[in-house]
């Protein structure tokens, strides 16, 4: 009698080991699919940020004009009309031309923008200043160069500019983070100015006066014109 | 001065056949500076190997410097290859200078209309020799312009995208050539005051 309750405690000790054996990686993969569930990736929360503005029904379909590279001129801008649903809300409408100017032309060898940027954030104080904060693809996937930094830099300005006459000027952010430069040399660390008139970026030369005088600057002149490093 | 730019960990633009615009830009250092000198010009270099300076620490050589003109040197990664650009700051970065105190961050604010007349000296050089280039130089938000205490002009050679580099090398005497004279161009009027009590 006790050889035989022996056995069947040993039996079903078996029992128990194998079905844990089965069960618990069977449990650790329900786990490891459940936090993925609730816990975002990075990439996710990333790609929800960045989800374009859904257009709202009743917003009115406008022509917006977008700046990409001049088909006749690969150094210049050219503006190209489109009808898009735009926001009245400048902040929207703002992120609606953002989202179209980064999606690109039909012809993708026109595009001023890399094609894997997206635009995280805008925001827009009362007195103009604007903000976009753009993913790291637009530093790190722009080609580098002056000329074509500062297209880039010029078709966010001048689409705003056409679309958007709230905004006056703008500072463009990388990730969050204020950059030197975009991919080497067009300065990021300052606004740019969008509402000019006349004053814009890249504008054409003008004839220039004869001769112009300069104040000085030595290391050792420091007068009220000097340069002073902070 | 002249400023090979880029250099270190930083190459730069980078093309086929492992053309890296940093040690581009020092070869074609050698050679406009070798024509510059042979117009008679004193020339320093912010680098003459494969270092990297930071944008002030170039700035800094160059707002030493008592009448300089700064040249800062590119290679583009696109653009119409066999061509040069010339550009300088915009004209909207001058309205930053109000009077008084200049910052270091606009250092080049009373400098951008002298920096224009310089650029467009050169560009028209350039444009001699390099047909495709534009006849007037171009404006832009370049960050080591933005503080050097100058007249001061960034110039572009499209670009790495050749397929041989020999291509780029055939190029640079003849920019170099054409940049010395665009600077001897423009000298006379670039009126340096003496310092205070002198007569200029």
């Amino acid at each position: 009698m006790s050889g035989n309750w022996r056995t069947w405690v040993v039996v079903a000790l078996g029992i128990a080991v194998l079905s844990a054996a089965i069960y618990f990686p069977i449990l650790r993969k329900r786990v490891k699919t459940t936090a993925k569930i609730t816990e975002p990736s990075e990439e996710q929360a990333r790609r929800e940020l960045t989800q374009a503005v859904a257009p709202n029904p009743s917003d009115p379909v406008v022509k917006v004009k977008m700046f990409w590279v001049s088909p006749e001129d690969e150094s210049a801008l050219a503006p190209v009309t489109i009808p898009l649903a735009l926001s009245k809300d400048p902040v929207l409408r703002a992120k609606q031309v953002l989202n179209t100017l980064l999606a690109g032309p039909v012809d993708s060898d026109l595009r001023t923008l890399p094609p894997d940027a997206a635009l995280l954030s805008f925001y827009l104080l009362p007195d103009g200043s604007a903000v976009a904060d753009f993913s790291e693809a637009l530093a790190t996937s722009s080609p580098s160069g002056i000329q074509s930094e500062q297209l880039a830099v010029d078709s966010i300005a001048r689409t705003l500019e056409a679309n958007v006459p709230q905004v006056k000027r703008l500072k463009i952010l990388i990730h969050g983070q204020e950059l030197d430069t975009l991919a080497g040399h067009v300065d990021l660390t300052q606004f740019f100015p969008v509402d000019t008139k006349g004053a814009r970026l890249g504008a054409v030369s003008p004839d220039m006066p004869g001769n112009i005088a300069v104040p000085p600057v030595t290391a050792a002149n420091n007068t009220t014109s000097v340069p002073a490093k902070r | 001065m002249l400023d090979p730019a880029h250099g270190g960990t930083d190459p730069g633009a980078r093309g086929a056949q492992g053309i890296r615009e940093s040690d581009l830009v020092l070869d074609l250092a050698f050679q406009v500076r070798r024509a510059l000198e042979a117009q008679g010009f004193q020339v320093l270099q912010t680098r003459s190997g494969n270092e990297n300076p930071s944008f002030d620490d170039r700035s800094t050589l160059a707002n030493a410097q008592y009448g300089a003109v700064f040249i800062t040197l590119h290679v583009s990664s696109t653009g119409l290859p066999g061509t040069v650009r010339v550009y300088s700051m915009p004209d909207s970065f001058a309205s930053v200078a109000t009077g008084g105190v200049i910052g270091w961050d606009h250092a080049q604010a009373p400098y951008v209309t002298l920096s224009r007349k310089f650029g467009d000296a050169v560009q028209g050089q350039i444009t001699q020799r390099f047909k495709g280039s534009p006849n007037n130089s171009q404006s832009a938000t370049i960050r080591q312009l933005r503080t050097t205490a100058a007249p001061a002009i960034a110039i572009e050679l499209a670009s790495v995208s050749v397929q041989d580099r020999a291509d780029l090398d055939r190029m640079m005497p003849g920019v170099g050539d054409a940049i010395a004279r665009g600077v001897a161009e423009f000298r006379p009027s670039y009126v340096v005051p003496g310092p205070a009590g002198a007569r200029p």
